[in-house]
């Protein structure tokens, strides 16, 4: 919310950087890398950009999981939805990031990251069961 | 590391509010009970190990990611060379 004139200092909100996504952990292996941005291209769709901004400025290439896998449906614990502070049905981004061996792609559909487009927070998902792989792999383009 | 011996229904304190209690000893393995604020992640490690290998094996450097996206593009729109 932009400052306007006579807004008391003191009453004028913090904003967040806009476009900044704050993951409060990091990323499992990137721990203290805790903003990023998701930037997205009409001709790279559908594939986006996750990048660190901290660190080593770890950038990963990423996917909705959806695309890959129709039906794709993960819930959420109540604990990752308190960290998201998102509500029960409310519109998140998941993200599942790509990883690129020479001509070969996987995406890892096991740990998607999850973020809140609302509160601008993101987490990824570590859990201990699921039915989707942590290394499919990506039709070739 | 710290290594602490614990006995059934004894505990260690970590930080300001987290605590581990052992909560039985049998002969599957211990059983342990841990007490978080909500906004800490708890993770059996082996779970953990395996997201975070998968993340660094996924993770670029900035300009390595730009040369991906480079060919992406270019795959994308091959006739505008």
């Amino acid at each position: 919310m932009p400052l306007s004139i006579g807004t008391p200092v003191e009453e004028a909100p913090v904003a967040a950087d806009p476009g900044v996504v704050t993951f409060p952990h990091g990323l499992p292996g990137f721990e203290r890398c805790r903003r990023f941005v998701v930037v997205a291209a009409a001709d790279l769709a559908p594939f986006v950009c996750l990048k660190g901004l901290e660190e080593s400025e770890p950038s990963f290439l990423a996917i909705d999981p959806r695309r890959i896998e129709p039906g794709y449906r993960v819930s959420l614990s109540s604990a990752d939805r308190r960290r998201l502070d998102a509500a029960e049905d409310e519109a998140l981004l998941w993200l599942a990031l790509v990883r690129v061996d020479g001509d070969a792609a996987t995406v890892n559909l096991q740990a998607p990251v999850v973020v809140n487009p609302r509160g601008m927070r993101g987490l990824q998902l570590v859990t201990a069961e699921s039915p989707y792989s942590a290394a499919h792999p990506l039709p070739e383009r | 590391m710290l290594v602490f011996t614990r006995k059934r229904e004894e505990a260690i304190v970590i930080g300001d509010g987290i605590e581990v209690r052992v909560l039985r000893v049998g002969k599957d393995g211990v059983r342990l009970g841990v007490s978080a604020p909500p906004d800490v992640p708890v993770h059996r490690r082996e779970i953990y190990e395996a997201v975070r290998a998968a993340n660094v094996s996924a993770a670029h450097a900035p300009a390595t990611l730009e040369q991906i996206v480079g060919r992406l593009r270019r795959q994308a729109a091959p006739e505008q060379g």
